[in-house]
């Protein structure tokens, strides 16, 4: 077996088994190694450091994780990194920043639709891509769309207000 | 309710709040004269964001993913630590095979007992500023009393790596039989915690009694951030990003644990994904963190996976609790029985208080408080939110609504034939008490008094309804707290202190505090917290923290206004040159004359220019209110109304509606504030149908350790609701009069839920959760 | 997670070849093809699936819905869960299919899910998910924990002394009732497979699921239509109000001419170890007025063979409701 190096070009420890792929991440490329086994979700917070994104149980049960992938919202931490070569990715980074905030992002600020930040990134995912689905009008519809993503904190109620507020307008 | 008397004289006074829930007109009290503001001379609005609907001045960072949380640190070189937990709940690590983890690709070390180097016990505290639930650091020995402890810690290149490795550690145990039996019986002696006349005397005696026996299931708070902590060491000094709702008793704790001196210890912990009492105090994965960041010298990160979560970060223990009400045949009771016991940890007495405001709650001349602890083979217990005060009124409170049905009588009435007039198990007279001013307008709101008590009588649109009712009541403290101030000469000013935002708001509550007393905009405030190396600030616990901040902010900036208007009069540069001190004042952000508006001042930015100062500091503190003897009987109450819906032929329960009413006094702010109540609903619908730990009897696992698993409520199971806060202030505890609201809203709900199935389905369950099954009847 | 070799076909040829390298296509598989992720990586992390090899099949030219010359229904293997819960067609002539899909996981999990992953979706059984407990299924032999454990969401119907998990699926509880047809590809070339043949009861090898082979590839489900004039719909019952599988499910077909049932076709889910197609309430209901009487003698005849566990007795009811109100509900649509 042929000895592979311990540090990779970039400085990094060469991950035995690494293989090549490239991401477009909120419209900027990336391409990397990575070990097959690594996520979606790891490859994006861990070898990328882009940490908007959450982990909150990495098996698809909370929805923290949640990105856009080709214009569809998934759990990343049940999805390979690997199986996304070539894929276009938006993280919540990609959504606006705090200057210039995405209508959602001021949406949620405004009603309040957090308390603690940590599932928020995932919900504002959620909601993004929400408007652009098959959605019916109703709070209720948005509810039952929005159920993919679990807020501890509750703040439910305030969650939906933003995202019709959003609506509403567009 | 027209039939209500309102028997407490200081009720009158809530009632006339009934219609003004957002005024701020009155006080319980009014202050001494000579703290009022007398001195100004020119009467003038303030500029203010307190009490007003403030938007989170951290909101942007949240929503778009800046906020930086304990995990989403990342430095050169870091390695990742995954912990191997122990897959038996009682007996004996016999031997460690790390040899084929060793081996594997990327890995570092692999940590157990022998190679881990010395970790020490916590000493014990009593005053929450170096304690912590489980004071035995983690591989001090190879007993295992509970599934999950840490025996290993695998360290590698990457997150796939350390995990691979500790699933290829090879642990060996001598397994003996665990007892996570639900079934709970005093292994330790029975304690009274209260008592009054003689309980049993008036029991036994009584025509109308209630026993029943109530259970809570134990429950993991399951905050989405999972526990972590990302290690870094330089050779001399840890720095500690932690997830953590008390930086200083966080880094309090370690320097004990690790071994380290104070200076060379700082706990960090910026953002927090919530902790529900979960992070009030640090567990075993920090110092094993730690620990290898030494051996190592490099940053490691340590995630707490969903799974371990359920294991080794604290849980709301399980509670059995037998409540014993008497009662004459109007309504009056003639004595209080509660008696309960929870489970905690082979080492550790954790207490579950159930029986935290039975003493006070209703008057009654007879009332015996007991606990007791059983010892099972779990992780340690802590805090969840209100802790003893929810599992305990879910017992009371559905005790209260089975007698109010014993008795023929509305359940609200029986409270208010209740209400006492001072607290009597303290004997002192209540701060601020407006119960039945939460039960009026609730009433009211709700539209109670359609109410139909017949069982499964109520109908709307081919459901049957239920409605319940339950009152709650939390207590009021203030933990001790050091904060300091700094103006700066571009009109801005820096508020820090060693406490945190675990959520609830405190970064925008501090700025709003701090703008209304300066009288600038909260966009002027820089606020800095979760850094040990600021004045040690409060824990985020027991909802104390702004209640605690409020006194020693207001001292701080009165220290730095003091030396802005000394430095006023001293320059010569300035237009008050030569002026007094005490002629002078800072409104709306101006220094001015007193006999003049405000207006007419110059902004402090200005005068600070025109001396030359870059800044001015001041630093206060202010004490915490446990030691000394108290007053008054200081707490917070709220009342719930339920509706629930109940569909037989599908054995479908949905909760339709909730009207809650909080007595917290001022609410800085009602954004936020309405906010934590409505989560706390939301708690606490699934603390009443879904959530439940349930530790399997033969490896005493618990077996649903994943969020698929253990259910949580989701967006869909959201009732409609209307909260409303009664807003009396009392300003005993601070100027604002702002008390808690963080555990509030929890309490009472799950009885106010239990209370509304029964009057849906005429089923009482008195085990939580309540669950399908509990409601089919005959029929499982 | 076991270390494992990645590679990624677009083409259906070389995915068989490199699959029938395989030793089984059950529990235990060596090489594993990968589509939505959302069972195998899921598994993977738990140790529960330790395959050496993934095979990424998500560019497989199999992501078409197709309607078919007799006005049935051709879904590609890789049809996400959302796209064919979403499609028009679907929608309106195969409303249980539609409603089962998005009754199950969340939106997310749908848009990654697909229609052939989905048909092999793994049991949430709390023992064949944590690898330190006895589970007959994941290691055949070792026993089952959940038989004496905790049991609640265990299945009542086609339960073994072997194994009792459930099987948690939506969308094969419709499909069950549509009598759908897998087509698979495979070493030894195509053959259609009705799904009431493509599960296996657990009996004593509850590791083996179904009747795919090495290198076995589902590339189509199809669907005939439905007998014209039919109503269908799938109830899903659960503790919390959605993202949670079912305590019991129904799907139904049924088709009333001159007030009498014509037509039914009844399937169960979560009771079962395997999607459950009741043919004994099919028979009750045919030929019988729509009411509900009858509705809850189908339930009965249904459920007649149900075998409780400690925890579970009551899913046996609940089913039995669910069934009934099912069936309610799509004879007065």
């Amino acid at each position: 077996m042929v000895q592979e190096a311990a540090v990779g070009a970039d400085g990094k420890p060469r991950i035995a088994g690494a293989m090549p792929v490239t991401l477009k991440i909120n419209k900027k490329q990336y391409s990397i190694e990575v070990d097959p086994r690594t996520s979606l979700l790891d490859c994006i917070r861990e070898n990328l450091a882009i940490t908007g994104t959450k982990k909150g149980c990495d098996h698809g049960q909370c929805g923290a994780c949640t990105v856009i992938v080709n214009g569809r919202r998934i759990n990343s931490c049940l999805s390979l990194a690997l199986m996304h070569d070539g894929d276009e990715v938006t993280t919540v980074e990609g959504l606006g920043d705090p200057d210039h905030m995405h209508p959602l992002q001021d949406a949620f600020v405004e009603c309040d639709a957090y308390q603690c930040g940590y599932c928020t990134s995932g919900q504002l995912m959620s909601a993004a891509a929400l408007l652009t689905e098959q959605c019916g009008h109703s709070d209720d519809d948005v509810r039952e769309a929005m159920s993919g993503n679990i807020c501890r904190c509750g703040a439910y109620a305030n969650i939906v207000s933003a995202i019709q507020q959003v609506r509403s307008k567009s | 309710m027209s039939d209500n008397k309102d028997s407490n004289p200081k009720q009158k006074q809530s009632a006339d709040h009934k219609q003004s829930t957002n005024q701020k007109s009155s006080t319980d009290q009014k202050p001494p004269a000579n703290q009022q503001p007398a001195q100004t001379a020119v009467l003038e609005p303030k500029r203010t964001s307190v009490g007003h609907e403030t938007r989170r001045i951290d909101g942007p960072l949240k929503v778009t993913g800046k906020a930086v949380y304990t995990s989403d640190h990342n430095f050169p070189g870091m390695v990742y630590a995954v912990p191997v937990g122990a897959t038996i709940a009682n007996g004996k690590v016999t031997k460690i095979d790390a040899a084929e983890a060793e081996k594997m690709p990327g890995v570092h070390a692999i940590y157990h007992r022998t190679n881990i180097g010395q970790l020490f016990r916590v000493a014990p505290d009593s005053t929450f500023t170096a304690y912590t639930d489980e004071p035995r650091p983690p591989l001090e020995d190879d007993i295992i009393r509970y599934y999950g402890q840490y025996v290993a810690l695998a360290v590698a290149d990457t997150f796939e790596q350390a995990k691979a490795a500790a699933d290829a550690v090879k642990v060996t145990y001598q397994e003996e039989k665990p007892n996570v039996s639900p079934k709970l019986t005093a292994d330790d002696k029975v304690k009274v915690e209260s008592h009054r006349g003689d309980a049993q005397k008036a029991f036994d005696s009584a025509a109308i009694k209630l026993d029943e026996t109530y259970t809570t299931a134990s429950q993991t708070h399951n905050v989405i951030e999972l526990h972590a902590t990302v290690a870094v060491f330089d050779g001399t000094k840890f720095t500690m990003y932690e997830t953590t709702q008390g930086v200083v008793n966080h880094k309090n704790v370690l320097v004990q644990v690790l071994g380290v001196d104070p200076e060379n210890l700082q706990v960090i912990s910026k953002f927090l994904g919530s902790g529900f009492g979960s992070k009030i105090t640090p567990w075993s994965h920090c110092a094993l963190a730690g620990a290898a960041a030494r051996k190592l010298n490099r940053p490691v990160k340590l995630v707490v996976s969903r799974k371990m979560s359920f294991h080794a970060v604290g849980h709301r223990p399980r509670t059995q609790q037998r409540v014993r009400l008497s009662a004459q045949p109007d309504g009056k009771l003639t004595s209080i029985q509660h008696d309960y016991f929870n489970h905690t940890s082979m080492l550790d007495d954790y207490k579950e208080n159930c029986g935290e405001c039975t003493s006070y709650l209703y008057s009654t001349p007879n009332l015996r408080i007991t606990s007791a602890l059983s010892r099972r083979n779990v992780g340690t217990p802590t805090s969840m939110r209100g802790p003893g005060a929810v599992p305990g009124l879910f017992a009371t409170e559905s005790a209260m609504d089975e007698l109010a049905i014993k008795l023929k009588m509305d359940p609200v009435k029986l409270r208010i034939i209740n209400e006492p007039t001072i607290d009597e198990g303290l004997n002192l007279p209540f701060a601020s008490r407006h119960l039945i001013g939460c039960y009026k307008q609730g009433a009211d709101l709700f539209g109670w008094d359609q109410r139909d008590p017949r069982i499964g009588s109520m109908k709307k649109n081919g459901l049957t309804l239920g409605w319940g009712t339950a009152g709650a009541s939390w207590i009021a403290e203030r933990f001790p707290a050091e904060v300091a101030i700094q103006l700066n000469n571009d009109g801005t000013a820096r508020v820090s202190s060693a406490t945190q935002d675990i959520g609830t708001g405190t970064y925008t509550v501090f700025a709003q505090v701090v703008g209304d007393k300066l009288g600038i905009p909260i966009e002027k405030v820089e606020v800095v917290l979760g850094d040990t190396s600021l004045p040690a600030g409060p824990l985020s616990g027991g909802s104390m923290g702004i209640a605690s901040i409020i006194p020693a902010t207001t001292k701080a900036i009165e220290k730095a206004v003091d030396t802005l208007l000394t430095a006023a009069v001293q320059s010569p540069l300035t237009k008050f040159s030569g002026a007094k001190k005490t002629e002078l004042a800072l409104t709306n952000g101006n220094v001015h004359r007193k006999d003049q508006p405000s207006k007419e001042g110059v902004p402090f930015e200005t005068v600070m220019q025109q001396v030359n100062l870059n800044k001015i500091s001041g630093k206060a503190s202010s004490p915490g209110t446990f030691s000394g003897k108290k007053q008054s009987s200081m707490h917070s109450y709220g009342v719930h109304f339920v509706e629930v819906t109940w569909q037989e032929e599908l054995a479908r329960l949905r909760v339709s509606r909730v009207v809650t009413v909080i007595d917290a006094g001022k609410i800085m702010n009602p954004k936020t504030g309405r906010n934590q109540i409505e989560g706390a609903i939301v708690m606490g619908l699934g603390m009443a149908l879904f959530e439940g730990t349930e530790y399997e009897p033969t490896k005493g696992a618990p077996i649903n350790s994943s969020l698929a698993d253990y259910i949580l409520p989701v967006n869909a199971d959201m009732p409609k609701m209307d909260v409303h806060f009664l807003e009396v202030p009392n300003t005993e505890l601070n100027e604002y009069g702002a008390r808690g609201i963080g555990e509030i809203g929890l309490a009472g709900l799950a009885p106010a839920l239990a209370n509304a199935v029964h009057h849906a389905t005429g089923i009482r369950v008195r085990n939580l959760p309540i669950r399908i099954e509990d409601l089919m009847g005959e029929s499982t | 997670m076991k270390q494992f070799t990645y590679t990624k076909t677009s083409e259906i040829n070389s995915a068989v070849q490199e699959g029938s390298a395989n030793k089984t296509a059950q529990q235990g598989a060596e090489i594993r093809f990968i589509a939505g992720g959302t069972t195998m990586l899921d598994l993977m992390k738990l140790m529960v699936e330790t395959p050496n090899k993934l095979i990424d099949i998500n560019h497989l030219p199999l992501d078409k819905i197709e309607t078919t010359s007799g006005g049935g229904v051709k879904v590609g293997a890789m049809v996400r869960n959302s796209d064919l819960a979403h499609h028009p067609y679907i929608k309106s002539h195969y409303q249980v299919l539609s409603e089962a899909l998005l009754s199950g996981a969340s939106p997310q999990l749908r848009n990654m899910a697909t229609t052939g992953g989905n048909l092999l979706q793994r049991t949430r059984c709390v023992y064949f998910r944590d690898t330190e407990f006895a589970c007959n299924k994941r290691e055949p032999g070792s026993g089952c924990a959940a038989i004496d454990g905790d049991n609640r969401m265990m299945a009542v119907l086609g339960t073994s002394d072997k194994c009792i998990a459930s099987n948690p699926s939506d969308m094969n509880v419709a499909l069950m009732a549509l009598e759908a047809t897998i087509h698979i590809t495979g070493k030894d070339g195509d053959r259609e497979i009705p799904i009431s043949q493509f599960y296996t009861l657990p009996g004593n090898s509850p590791d083996v699921e179904n009747v795919l082979k090495p290198g076995d590839l589902i590339t189509h489900v199809s669907i005939q239509p439905m007998p014209p004039g039919s109503n269908s719909t799938y109830l899903k019952l659960r503790d919390r109000a959605s993202y949670e599988f079912a305590l019991a499910s129904a799907a139904v077909i049924t088709q009333v001419k001159d007030g009498k049932i014509a037509h039914a076709r009844v399937a169960l889910g979560a009771v079962g170890t395997i999607p459950w197609r009741s043919p004994e309430a099919e028979s009750v209901l045919v030929g019988t007025a729509p009411t509900a009487e009858n509705f809850r003698k189908a339930a009965d005849a249904a459920l007649k063979d149900a075998k409780p566990q400690t925890h579970n007795k009551f899913k046996i009811e609940l089913s039995k409701r669910c069934l009934t109100h099912a069936l309610k509900l799509v004879t007065t649509a």
